[in-house]
Formats: structure tokens, sequence, C-alpha cells
């Protein structure tokens, strides 16, 4: 008996994203999952402006990650121009930089994940049947958009961030207020953990090379080396030695293996290779999760994004506490030292690892840029996985099947499609 | 972007939408920016408001928007015209068309949070949309000729609306009163 199933078929004015999977006779037959690779167009539109247009442009390359790329790219550019960030600097971004992590791991529990399993297919129905999760989702989105808005002046697409430093600085009073929403915000967070706690997660365990930043001092989202569970450790500039990037003919997206046949980024790899340095709240919610390094079960990437919203609201009241200690202060940008240069900046954005590659020429314009985004590094290892689970399901019913491989897809919240929303339209 | 003091009421929201580096998928975000520009009666808010997605929501539950009344949704449409044609409608008058079963946040459209928006319970009562039908959606930050020289007039249309307050939200305020 054969069943074809397309998990997904995502009709788009540009190219589209497909996962089609076919089953003969409980062997997997097919599997399939097409990306447009959205960067890289933005990697030839970077080449010949200035280096301070870059950041601007390729925080377009995603809604959700805006400053995550923003981010990268500043730190390319210091990087290649000997740029060194003040600590109030590092500390705003740090700040934003948990805004956007938040933000965006709020709406994907919530939005994606929870309706799944409160069996109500979507985020629409679930509003009407549950409004009360929907709007506390909404208000904790809020709350982290708006930590971005007063850092860098805006939600998405920062405004205010620059290399080497900041061009607008928020208020004593505003932070204050952050602080104090933050604070207030933990009973949202415990809520949370409760609810995703709650929830009747898939079995399901399959061991791969978790990849993500490591930092001597902090759990990393921004600057580290980049480690792998497998014990590979090497500094941001040798990224190609872990990712490196090969072609299949059925994708326009590059995919990355190292040690093994795939790799996986994201907050599951975070969680694995950083767990130490998680505050102590966050790891409190992991044990109320039932997660301890090494978790093997690719479903539980959402769980750890849960523990991470733990995490980034807690470090947030920490580096607000910081920043009030010191008084923010407005000062000049950190100085460019030289010029021409080459420079790799890295972060964990919500989805894992991204690095931006950069070579700026002895006119202050960009002659190369490189830019690998997370989902390209999870294609292979989503792949794999499937292979692995198909054959534990083949014996369920087609929408089961259907949904339980949806709910895989979901769990790396996949960037497939962040290039034209032009809204559809039908006259009655 | 606009900052009100909380005292001042704001009335309409005006967001445009889209990615400006995407061609004319940018000319939401463009005619909000135009408009601005110009002189805007007291109460209403203009922001662009890139691909909230769900987002949208968040937007809309933000308790200084409790005396919302309009909410004007600017943004690039499929509409089976020529490219650069405008059109002003209501939501009764269109069927939005939304993506069924979503696997990734970067999917969530607008129609998707119009519908999250009204399951919840956050829509103003008038809602409208000035939508441009695209001609080109290349990579790069140009609009395309037809587009570029359709936005003046639809700006000054929405502007007219925004001043004289046309439609359904005026007739609305005279039964307040």
């Amino acid at each position: 008996m054969s069943k074809r199933i397309d998990v997904h078929h995502v009709t788009r004015v540009e190219g589209h994203g497909n996962i089609v999977v076919e089953v003969s006779d409980g062997q997997l037959k097919e599997c399939r999952f097409d990306v447009v690779e959205t960067p890289r167009f933005f990697e030839a539109m970077l080449r010949g402006r200035p280096y301070t247009e870059a950041s601007h442009i390729t925080s377009r390359i995603c809604g959700i990650c805006a400053t995550g790329h923003a981010t990268a790219s500043l730190r390319a550019s210091e990087k290649a121009l000997g740029v060194q960030p003040s600590l109030q600097t590092q500390l705003l971004r740090k700040l934003t930089f948990h805004g956007e992590i938040l933000d965006s791991h709020i709406l994907h529990v919530y939005m994606l994940v929870a309706p799944d399993f409160l069996g109500v297919g979507s985020v629409i129905p679930l509003a009407s049947s549950h409004p009360e999760v929907v709007l506390r989702a909404l208000r904790m989105k809020k709350l982290s958009g708006d930590i971005c808005a007063i850092v860098t002046g805006r939600h998405t697409h920062p405004i205010a961030m620059a290399v080497g430093g900041f061009t607008h600085f928020p208020k004593r009073s505003e932070l204050v207020e952050l602080r104090q929403r933050l604070v207030d915000s933990r009973l949202d967070v415990d809520a949370t953990v409760e609810l995703f706690a709650s929830l009747p997660w898939p079995q399901f365990e399959r061991d791969t090379e978790y990849v993500s930043l490591s930092k001597p001092d902090e759990y990393a989202f921004i600057d580290g080396d980049i480690v792998t569970s497998d014990g590979v450790r090497v500094p941001a500039e040798d990224y190609h030695q872990v990712t490196n990037e090969y072609l299949v003919p059925y994708s326009s997206a590059k995919f990355t293996k190292n040690k093994r046949e795939s790799l996986m980024v994201g907050a599951l790899a975070r969680f694995n290779n950083n767990y130490a340095q998680l505050h102590p709240k966050a790891k409190d919610a992991a044990a109320t999760l039932g997660m301890k390094p090494k978790v093997t079960n690719t479903y539980l990437n959402s769980a750890a994004q849960v523990v991470e919203i733990v995490h980034c609201t807690e470090d947030a009241i920490s580096v607000i506490d910081q920043l009030l200690e010191q008084g923010v202060r407005p000062e000049p940008l950190a100085p460019v030292q030289k010029m021409p240069g080459q420079g790799v900046g890295v972060c964990e954005v919500p989805r894992g690892l991204l690095i931006h590659d950069y070579a700026i020429g002895e006119d202050g314009k960009m002659t190369g840029a490189n830019c690998i985004i997370p989902t390209n590094q999870n294609i292979g290892n989503l792949q794999a996985d499937f292979r692995a689970r198909v054959p534990q399901i083949t014996n369920r019913p087609l929408d089961e099947m259907r949904l339980d491989l949806e709910m895989l897809v979901r769990a790396y919240d996949p960037c497939i499609s962040c290039s034209v929303h032009v809204l559809e339209v039908a006259f009655e | 972007m606009s900052e009100l003091s909380p005292t001042e009421p704001i009335t309409t929201l005006v967001l445009g939408f889209g990615n400006p580096l995407w061609g004319d998928d940018g000319a939401g975000i463009e005619a909000v920016n135009m408009l601005a520009e110009k002189q805007i009666p007291d109460g209403v808010r203009i922001e662009p408001a890139g691909l909230p997605g769900f987002g949208l929501a968040a937007w809309l539950e933000d308790t200084r928007l409790s005396s919302l009344r309009r909410l004007v949704l600017v943004d690039a449409a499929r509409m089976g015209l020529e490219p650069g044609v405008w059109r002003r409608f209501t939501p009764e008058e269109v069927r939005l068309i939304a993506r069924g079963g979503i696997v990734s946040l970067h999917e969530a459209d607008l129609s998707s949070g119009l519908a999250l928006s009204q399951a919840l319970g956050l829509l103003p009562e008038e809602v409208l949309f000035y939508a441009v039908e695209p001609g080109s959606l290349e990579d790069g930050p140009e609009l395309s000729p037809e587009v570029r020289d359709a936005l003046p007039e639809m700006v000054e249309e929405l502007l007219l609306e925004l001043q004289n307050g046309r439609g359904k939200h005026d007739k609305q305020e005279d039964f307040d009163h």
C-alpha cells in the first residue's frame, strides 16, 4: 500500500516550500523538503553598498529575527574593521536580543505548537476555545516587542543599532518600567511552563550532532566559539569546518553536515550544549518539563524554547539591573580601527546559529558577504528525523501521520517563506 | 514613527504591510511613509508594520488603543487587476485567502493576523483596506513604475478619508453624539 503525504505545500508568489513524504509498504520511499534560500540575493544586494547600510538591509531578511540578522551583521563589520563596542553597547544589544528571542519563542510555542496538542487545529479556533491562553501569549509578545522598541526604536527592524554602538538610548524611566513589567510577567512565564509541561509530547529519540555557540561566562546568544555535542570547538571564523555546505539537486538551499550525516541547531542544541549556564529558574523549568541534557527528542525543541523564555526573562531583568546600576549615557560610536577588513559575526537567533561573513573594501564598501541561516543547517537533520520517524508511525491513519510529521516540522519552525507576503484577495 | 502621549486617544490606526526589499511587496510600507509626511488629523496613528502575521493581534490588544474605532490596512494585494490599480474595500466585500495548516511562523500572513484578531474580538468596528495590485515582486528595493505612479493618488484618497471621516466611521459617530 502506498501513501503519499504532502505534509505541506506552500503556494507562494515566488518559489515554494514543499515537504513531500511517500511511504510504500511501511517503507519511506521519498522524503523531500525544498526551501528557497532567501539570503542569496541579499548577499548580492550588499556588494558595493557602504558597510553602514548592511545591518539595515540584512535585518529585512527576516521579519522575525530582524534583530538577530542586524546583530550578526554589526558583529561581522565590527570584527572586519577592528571596532570594539563598549560594555554599555554589549548590554543594550543583549537586552534587545532577549526581547527578540522572547517574541519569537512565545509566538511559536503558543501560535503553532500549542494548537497541535490542544486538539484545535490552529490558533484561530484556540482563540475561541481558550482565549485566556492566546491573550496571555499576546501580552507576553507585547512586552518582548516593547523591549526591542525601547532599546532600538522599533519593534522589528531596529533603527538605533549601528556599527560601534547605538544612535539612541533608552531613558532610565523606560528601563525601570520595563523591569517592572518583566517582573510582573513572571506569572505568565510560570503559567507557560505549566501549560507546556502538561502536554503529551511525542516519544521519539534520535541522537544527532547539536551545534551552537558557546561562551565561557554566559549562555551564548551573541559571539562565542562554535561547539558541537560531538566535542568539536572552533572559533567563529572557522565556521566552514562545521557548516560544510553541500548542494542537493532538488533544493535551492544549501545543506550542512559535520561529523554525522546531519546536524541540528536551535533552542535544543543550545540547551544541550550550554545547559550549565542557564538561569537557575530556567533549570527549574527544564526539570518541570522533564528535560535534562542531552535531550534527543526533536519535538522537545519547542520545550527548550519554553526553557529559554524563562532564561531570557530572568536575564533581561539582570541586564536592566546592570544598565540601571551603571547608568545609560549617550556615547559616540566606537571608532573604526582598520579598513579594509574581513570579519565573521555569529549569533544564536531563535532558530539557531546565524553566521554573517563580510569583506569590506578600503572605501568602506562591501566587497563580499555570506549569510548562513539556521534553517539551511537544519534541513538535513529534518530529513533524517523523517526517515527515522516514518517507520514508527506507518500503522497510524493518514491524518494522524500527517499531523505527527507536521508537528515534527513545526518543532524546527523552519524559515521557509520570509520573502513575499502579498495579500491574496478575491472580490465577492 | 508617531509617538503619541497616552492622553491622546487613538481612534484610527493605519498600518502599512510588506517587505520593502521585495519590489512591490513594499508598497504598503512606502504608502504609509508617504502618508506620515502629510498633515495628519488628531487621533490617527500611522505605523509601518512590516510582516506582523499573528502579531497584528498584539498591535490591536495594545491597551492604549482601547479607543480605536477604525483600522486601515495598507498593503500590496493580488486582486486580479492590472499592476498599479488600487482599491479601497472592507473585509465584507472580499474573500481573503488565508493559508491553511502552516508549519512556520514565517507563513503567518495578514489574513491569519486578521482572523486571530477577529476570534479574540480585537477588531474595531470599522476595518478598511487600501490595496494596490503589485507588478514586480523581484528581489530589490525598487517599486515598479506602475505601483510607484499609483501610490500618490491612493495616499491622497486615504488622507481625504482620514480628514473627512468618510464611510461607516462617520455614521457611527453621528449615532454616538
